[in-house]
């Protein structure tokens, strides 16, 4: 098992009020699974995909990720934990305009005090698997939305996770791109990768192995 | 990493350039002012430090009552002191004394005649400064009554090379001291650079006592400045108490009380008030340091305030780089790093721009500056850089990489409003230093121009100062009355010292019904020829001047207003003075007069008219005809100084030297004000930009409800219109007290008034509207389709 979410909850207080982000959630996620969240807007699922890709805490509740307990890890831990073992895909991609395609590819193994050499091999590698090597040089607003998407993926990929989260990764692009990254996805999947999406496309949801409904922070 | 971290660098620069570039002109801009502040304020504390034995090295002061409630400090001293000070007083180690020739005196070879400034020493002082003899022997290069020693750039100028000066002979000649000896070279000495003084020649002491009138060697004779080194272990503070009554013990009659002060302090510390040393020099140097450090100061906020007001462009990058897994240490060196390297890069650009207007700044201070290219000069520009960059990159740097990544990522912008509150109260600071030193500025050149025109009792307007040398020792007189018929010349006549320094002093006199406190009085004292009073413009208050006196008759004296005041005198004409020599009965009073600097309250002063000791003659010539006159004059001149240069100073330009130190002071304030206010305002344009760009979208959704174009120019403007006036509000009390402080040092003083003050206040204000109008104009005017199109 990857990881086991017991009895989450999340609130905030507001005007003496507490109101609930996550209410008791129960989730088992094992290696190798795709999972789509989906639900309303405001039913509390980016809040769930932050809580599970350690972005954000919660309130109550017990948090295992490959046999260690989140809720009890140091800060410190924590993020090293997801450093090692989670990768991000943003809805608005979140790649740096500042850098270009493959500098954005390397900075995360920057962080992870990689080598220079290694650094090189791991981005030829995604360049290569992503058939953007021609791209290489580019800076992102050079890029259409599908080609950044492909781009974030590749970000997130190149550390080799065990789990990738995706927040609404088709929200920006056109149907026949988000289908090609809908498709990227699946057949990362076969090759081992768990992924977490949160999606408010049925169709999209359909690639996943399994579905998750949030209701006012709760499953249904 | 810290290549990744340079390349982020230099594409943020590429991207936004306005901001690189105001952070660059404001940082070099600083810069370059604290690198030149700083050379100049080493120059200035380095000054006298060179004497090997500084820390024992003593000026002999006398403190003397003024009648007047406090104490006035001189630096003279009965040439008695001497032997006193080496037989008498055990912790004197060794004492020097030397007399100053007044003004130039000739030196004179075979074939060369130049002139030169020096003085008279006894024999140890070359023991006693350590103003190193190239040629010569310290303990005899002053022993014989006939010896002297010169500086090595007079040995070049009168022998062509130093070492054929040794052994030679000299005429020395001095008008007003009656000097015509001849001098051997014993000794060549070199003034190393950091000394204050500067001077050419120095002769035996022993000479100017055979040469000095024994009637004139007494105790209330003060021709002479004393120096001495006291023992190691010698506590000043006790020994000065001890040794404060010591020329009362040698004549009972003398109020001075006598004071060691630190040689090595005169330079900086170089203003008496009642008998304390306060401030001098030393204020300018903490003054213009504190205004340096201050405009770099408004250069980091810049840094700081552009930053966090770009946080919304730079947060995306903190929030992706955090997610995919930077810690906030790593992010808050990369802040570091950029500002460090902005620093680093303005420190170069500082650098060579120092090295370019070095020439101009020496200029303006008056001072031969040199810019040193040594490892312990590049260790600390490299510290303040690095300092530079760690102080304006670390408020950015902390605040910036605090939030947590999803906050950031959501696009929400953490800013909050005690941080608009924090930038806010930034822009207010930078705007009072601003404010600040424009009004500094302005009230300093306020009181020189007050100075300048100030009524001094006489009218300095064309008159011609020459100094009375070679052939006009003893042909003066002569020269006065064939000068008196150059058609242009209006009054001639000379006088002793010249008109902003009456040094001589007297005291002790007595006349009838004088009072206890009027016994005290001590009296500026100065001999000046006939028609002086007229030749200046003194006015007479009553008696008469001394228009066509025969000089030196000692019967007879006149004085200022406030001498006759102090004394008590009902009916002062006819009153006979006993001066402890000749009884003086008073034949005039003038009115007061200014003479010194206007630091100072006028005093007693004596006008006696006497032919001896006189250094300088006066001449008054018609406006308008100066330049005829003075051609006139030049030919009178040669007659009887041929082969002489005519050196001549008008009486104006002297006074003006009077207030040198102030004056550069006000040029290099103008230059460090404008250099404030230039900088803040690109900081000011900076923000009003960003925050423009902000604000778009509101601008826009107000529109579209209704706002006009001025409606919406007025809002955005008077946002940062407010912290200029706040910064007014703030600064301007503080202003008039600074103000008023600094002027209390003069005697004589503009008043304040409140328009000067809020003056500049406004030309801030007009100074940042122009700033912010622009960039206003340009968003109110802005089409709000296109605006909220983007969103």
């Amino acid at each position: 098992m990857l990881l086991q979410l017991k009895n989450i909850f999340k609130w905030v207080n507001s005007g003496g009020q507490r109101i609930f982000l996550l209410k008791d959630v129960n989730l088992e996620v094992s290696e190798g699974e795709f999972i789509s969240i989906m639900g309303p807007s405001g039913s509390g699922k980016s809040t769930l995909l932050n809580v599970i890709g350690m972005l954000d805490g919660f309130d109550e509740g017990e948090y295992h990720f490959l046999d260690e307990s989140v809720h009890s890890l140091k800060e410190k831990h924590r993020s090293n934990l997801y450093k090692e073992y989670i990768g991000f895909v943003f809805q608005s991609y979140h790649l740096l305009d500042d850098l270009t395609v493959k500098e954005n590819l390397e900075m995360p193994l920057l962080y992870k005090k990689y080598g220079s050499s290694e650094r090189k091999a791991k981005v030829a590698d995604m360049l290569d698997r992503f058939n953007i090597v021609g791209k290489k040089d580019l800076f992102p607003a050079q890029l259409s939305g599908g080609q950044q998407q492909l781009v974030g993926i590749a970000r997130a990929l190149i550390s080799n996770p065990k789990l990738i989260l995706a927040d609404e990764p088709t929200g920006n692009l056109n149907s026949k791109q988000g289908e090609e990254i809908m498709e990227l996805f699946k057949k990362l999947n076969d090759e081992g990768v768990t992924i977490i999406q949160v999606t408010h496309s049925e169709k999209n949801a359909a690639y996943g192995s399994r579905i998750i409904n949030l209701l006012d922070g709760r499953m249904v | 990493m810290l290549k990744n971290h340079i390349k982020l660098f230099l594409r943020n620069i590429s991207r936004d350039k306005s901001t690189f570039f105001i952070n660059l002109v404001g940082l070099t801009s600083s810069l370059t002012c604290v690198l030149l502040v700083f050379l100049w304020v080493k120059d200035e504390v380095v000054k006298d430090q060179f004497h090997a034995n500084k820390e024992q090295l003593y000026q002999v002061f006398r403190h003397v009552p003024n009648g007047q409630g406090s104490l006035n400090t001189y630096t003279s001293n009965s040439s008695l002191m001497l032997k006193a000070l080496q037989q008498e007083v055990p912790e004197v180690e060794q004492a020097v004394a030397i007399f100053r020739i007044n003004g130039n005196a000739m030196l004179q070879t075979e074939d060369k005649k130049l002139a030169s400034i020096g003085f008279f020493a006894s024999e140890d002082y070359f023991k006693l400064f350590s103003i190193p003899l190239i040629e010569g022997n310290t303990n005899e290069v002053l022993r014989d009554v006939n010896s002297m020693a010169i500086s090595k750039r007079m040995a070049e100028n009168l022998f062509g090379q130093e070492s054929f000066a040794i052994g030679k002979s000299l005429i020395v000649k001095n008008g007003e001291d009656g000097l015509e000896d001849v001098f051997t070279i014993n000794g060549i000495f070199e003034i190393p650079k950091n000394s204050s003084e500067n001077f050419d020649f120095v002769l035996s002491y022993k000479k100017f006592l055979q040469k000095r009138d024994s009637r004139d060697i007494h105790w209330g004779s003060n021709s002479s400045r004393v120096y001495a080194l006291l023992k190691t272990g010698v506590g000043i503070e006790s020994f000065n108490s001890k040794i404060k009554d010591f020329i009362k013990t040698k004549d009972s009659e003398n109020q001075a009380s006598v004071f060691f002060g630190l040689y090595a302090d005169n330079y900086l510390k170089n203003r008496f008030v009642n008998g304390k040393r306060s401030g001098g020099r030393i204020t300018y140097v903490i003054l213009l340091s504190i205004v340096a450090l201050f405009i770099l100061t408004i250069a980091c906020i810049n840094f700081m305030n552009l930053s966090t007001a770009r946080a919304s462009k730079r947060i995306k990058e903190i929030g992706v780089k955090k997610v995919v897994g930077a810690e906030r240490n790593s992010l808050v060196l990369q802040f570091l790093t950029e500002s460090v390297l902005l620093a680093f890069f303005s420190m170069i650009l500082a650098y060579l721009t120092v090295a370019l207007i070095l020439p101009w700044f020496s200029d303006v201070t008056g001072k031969q500056l040199e810019f040193p290219f040594n490892i312990s000069l590049i260790l600390l520009i490299t510290g303040i850089a690095v300092v530079t960059g760690l102080v304006s990159g670390s408020y950015p740097a902390f605040y910036l990489t605090k939030f947590k990544a999803i906050s950031v990522l959501k696009g929400k912008l953490p800013i909050s409003h005690g941080n608009r509150l924090v930038r806010k109260g930034l822009v207010i600071f930078q705007f009072s230093i601003s404010i600040l030193l424009i009004v500094a500025v302005s009230v300093i050149y306020m009181q020189l121009d007050f100075i300048q025109s100030k009524n001094l009792g006489y009218n300095k307007d064309n008159i011609i100062a020459i100094e009375r040398q070679d052939g006009l020792v003893n042909n003066m007189e002569t020269f006065l009355q064939e000068a008196r018929m150059i058609p242009g010349v209006v009054n001639a006549s000379y006088m002793q010292g010249d008109m902003t320094n009456f040094s001589n002093s007297s005291s002790n006199h007595r006349w009838p019904g004088q009072s206890e406190e009027s016994k005290k009085l001590t009296f500026r004292h100065a001999h000046v020829g006939p028609n002086f009073i007229e030749t200046m413009g003194i006015e007479m208050k009553e008696g008469r001047s001394y228009v066509n006196e025969v000089p030196n008759n000692n019967s007879k004296i006149i004085l200022n207003e406030t001498a006759v005041k102090l004394m008590g005198l009902e009916n002062p004409i006819g009153t006979v003075i006993d001066m402890r020599g000749p009884n003086r009965e008073i034949i005039g009073v003038v009115k007061d007069f200014n003479i010194q600097s206007l630091y100072e309250e006028i005093t007693p002063m004596a006008l006696v008219c006497r032919s001896e000791w006189i250094s300088t003659l006066l001449i008054k010539i018609k406006a308008g005809e100066e330049k005829k006159t003075i051609t006139a004059l030049t030919q009178l001149f040669e007659k009887f100084n041929p082969g002489l240069p005519f050196d001549f100073d008008f009486l104006d330009s002297q006074y003006e030297q009077l207030y040198l130190a102030e004056q550069r002071v006000a040029s290099l304030s103008k230059y460090l004000a404008g250099l404030a206010i230039l900088i803040s305002c690109l900081g000011l344009f900076g923000l009003v930009t960003f925050t423009a760009q902000l604000r778009k979208r509101e601008v826009s959704i107000r529109k579209v409800l209704g706002q006009t174009t001025s409606q919406a120019f007025i809002m955005l403007s008077s946002e940062f219109i407010k912290l200029v006036v706040a910064a007014m509000v703030v600064t301007l009390p503080i202003a008039y007290l600074l103000a008023n402080d600094w002027l209390s040092d003069f005697a004589y003083r503009i008043p304040l008034r409140i328009w000067y003050f809020l003056g500049a206040g406004c030309a801030a204000l007009l100074i940042a509207m122009f700033t912010v109008a622009g960039q206003s104009l340009l968003t109110a005017n802005s089409s709000p389709a296109k605006a909220l199109r983007q969103e």
